[in-house]
């Protein structure tokens, strides 16, 4: 073997890896032992999960820099992620359609490992595929509630809803949900931190944990490194690559084609308004409708739960049977029946729930209006919050000792609090003056209303004649009250 | 497993792990990757980067009603400005002052320096920063310290019995005035 003498580049390179790193192993960790046929290629479906988890990271990551999680700022940042940004909307509906292609990519992921029954060699490797499955559900329910729309309001409410309906531990559990005692803006910090750093650290310690801790063994163990296994491999991993590639695509496709759904905001909805979930949860939202109310929360609840843990216990049972059954696999024609089962229930309630709207013409019509509103408001242009009191320079500011206006800030849109208390019953909120009573817009032009003048109207109006006549707020009102007042009436401009 | 295959019993020659360096089933995948990545990272540039203010118009703002603007010290007022970026629209308080003797001349109260808010020193007539003890006189000039130009000026006017300045900001540490934009 003269040629081992002088290996090629990417040899020496394997080489230098397998000295230094552990990355070969974990590579070869990563490969379930070589098929033919048309397994290679359902194989691939890992890639499509790889590319999905890396597109949701880098687009969450992305939003995140203007997302806002206050029941005050979230919907509009949502609306100048989805309006004035460059490529904003683009980036939301990758990440928006990501979550679900993701969901969908994890589940044919499932269904083609159990189909090959490789959690008899690689247990590890389904029950991190089924957990991560859970976290991605996770991800979009809270996901659901960020933009604040109506959407997002109404499904939170259902998942509270459905949460505080468990017994025993139910209110407890609203609790924590929601922060308080009902949906808030407590709320959406809340959702936003499991969305973005609970649910995301439990997938990045599920994937650490699936590559350095539990490594299944690595194929090149069974196939003994031979070149033709070495190939093999490099293959698959290009066929892997082709699926993630091609996924990738059609995603930016799809998501240069579709807007992910943003409405009004929460609190401009219409009475009568129809919520209805994400496609991933669509079969459980259909079969809440066959369920008595109390029931509801436990099926919600119960139902997935059983699912995720029946499916990750599948290895376990396996093998126990296998092991009395002399290697013999006796009950996997069982196990293939309620997988089905259970898909077939997924498929036949997340149809039905399609059907369902579609048919029913008042459904149908609200449902339609709804989307009608979605629309009118995306060709809203983009409105920015309205201005808020925020102090900036007052903590650097330097009292005068010779200035004459207060250090206090005053302007014409916010009345001191005195005046709210005490003169805004007859004189309107804004001055603006509530009938019989005169409006005190622009009153500072008026002879004899300077503020000094004004302090001493306020201390006795009957020195100035007015009609109709006033009260004295001589006792009623401090004199650092009476100068705000004063000085707030003369920033008042006529309208 | 009925389609699991001896490794050595694979539909390849030898001969391919030779021929593997001059394979080309990987380029498809890196061609519609590295397109797609390309796209995404334009839009991650195009997203995260600033969107510059329109250009508008500065507006008049109420700075103290015209009674009040009189003898010979500059007085301090705080103005309340609006603010519009990223997705709100925000207030801030700024301080101007105002010199009476000079024609009802306005001065942002921030150093030019690094804009820190600079301070009228009654006892020796003249404006001080305490941040880097810039030194500016009565009519906004600069006297000494690091400030490389005098306080900015801001245009004044009187309506409705009212003194209106327009704010401003300027880049700081320059000796031009240049207006933030």
């Amino acid at each position: 073997m003269n040629q081992r003498s002088q290996p090629y580049k990417s040899e020496r390179w394997r080489r230098w890896l397998t000295e230094r790193t552990r990355l070969v192993d974990i590579a070869n960790s990563l490969f379930a032992p070589p098929t033919t046929g048309l397994s290679v290629w359902i194989r691939t479906t890992a890639g499509a999960v790889a590319i999905l988890l890396v597109v949701q990271i880098l687009t969450g990551t992305l939003l995140a820099f203007y997302y806002v999680p206050s029941a005050e700022s979230a919907h509009t940042t949502v609306a100048y992620i989805e309006k004035a940004l460059p490529a904003g909307s683009w980036i939301r509906a990758l990440h928006h359609f990501g979550s679900q292609w993701l969901s969908l990519f994890l589940v044919l992921h499932l269904m083609q490992m159990f189909w090959r029954a490789s959690y008899r060699q690689r247990p590890v490797a389904w029950m991190v595929t089924i957990l991560l499955l859970a976290l991605v559900l996770a991800g979009g329910v809270t996901g659901y509630s960020l933009p604040w729309d109506a959407r997002a309001f109404f499904g939170t409410n259902v998942a509270d809803g459905i949460a505080s309906g468990l017994p025993l531990i139910g209110d407890n559990v609203h609790r924590w949900l929601v922060g308080g005692a009902e949906v808030s803006t407590a709320t959406i910090s809340r959702f936003f931190g499991i969305h973005v750093l609970v649910v995301p650290a439990l997938v990045f310690l599920l994937i650490a944990a699936r590559l350095f801790v539990f490594c299944e063994p690595a194929s090149s163990v069974a196939d003994g490194g031979r070149p033709a296994a070495v190939v093999w491999k490099r293959r698959q991993f290009a066929r892997q690559s082709m699926t993630a590639g091609i996924v990738f695509l059609a995603l930016a496709l799809y998501a240069m084609r579709h807007h992910a759904p943003l409405g009004p905001a929460a609190n401009d909805v219409t009475a009568g308004y129809l919520p209805r979930p994400g496609a991933q949860f669509l079969w459980l939202f259909q079969m809440l409708k066959y369920l008595p109310g109390p029931l509801a929360s436990l099926v919600a609840a119960f139902v997935p739960g059983f699912i995720f843990l029946g499916l990750g216990l599948i290895p376990f049972f396996d093998a126990r049977r296998m092991r009395r059954n002399g290697g013999v696999y006796p009950r996997r024609k069982l196990h293939v029946g309620l997988f089905a089962l259970g898909f077939l229930l997924i498929a036949f309630m997340t149809t039905k729930a399609y059907l369902n709207d579609m048919r029913d013409p008042k459904v149908h019509a609200q449902l339609q209006q709804q989307a009608a509103e979605e629309e009118a408001f995306r060709a809203i242009p983009f409105e920015p919050l309205p201005p808020r009191i925020s102090a900036t320079s007052s903590g650097m500011s330097m009292p005068m000792n010779s200035g004459s206006m207060p250090n206090h800030m005053i302007s014409a849109d916010t009345p001191p609090e005195a005046f709210q208390k005490r003169c805004a019953s007859c004189h309107g909120t804004r001055g603006q003056g509530v009938k019989p009573f005169p409006k005190l817009l622009g009153v500072s032009t008026k002879p004899r209303r300077t503020v000094g003048d004004i302090i001493g109207l306020l201390d006795d109006p009957k020195a100035f004649g007015l009609d109709p006549p006033m009260k004295s707020f001589a006792t009623k009102l401090s004199d650092a009250e009476k100068r705000d007042i004063a000085e707030w009436l003369m920033l008042l401009k006529k309208p | 497993m009925k389609n699991k295959v001896d490794p050595n019993d694979l539909p390849l020659e030898r001969n391919d792990v030779d021929n593997d360096r001059r394979n080309f089933l990987l380029l498809i995948p890196i061609a519609i990757f590295a397109s797609v990545a390309g796209a995404v990272a334009t839009a991650a540039f195009r997203f995260l980067r600033p969107i510059s203010a329109s250009q508008r118009q500065l507006k008049w703002i109420d700075a103290m009603p015209m009674a009040h603007v009189k003898g010979d010290k500059p007085l301090m007022c705080s103005i309340v400005t609006e603010r519009t970026a990223g997705w709100a629209t925000t207030l801030e308080e700024q301080q101007v002052f105002v010199l009476p003797s000079h024609q009802h001349q306005a001065f942002s109260s921030t150093c030019p320096h690094e804009g820190c808010n600079v301070m009228w020193r009654e006892e020796k007539n003249d404006f001080f920063c305490p941040c880097h003890d810039s030194l500016f006189g009565l009519d906004g000039a600069r006297m000494s310290g690091p400030a490389p130009r005098g306080l900015d000026p801001l245009p004044t006017r009187e309506k409705d019995g009212m003194l209106q300045v327009q704010y401003q900001t300027f880049v700081n540490n320059i000796v031009e005035r240049i207006p933030r934009a």
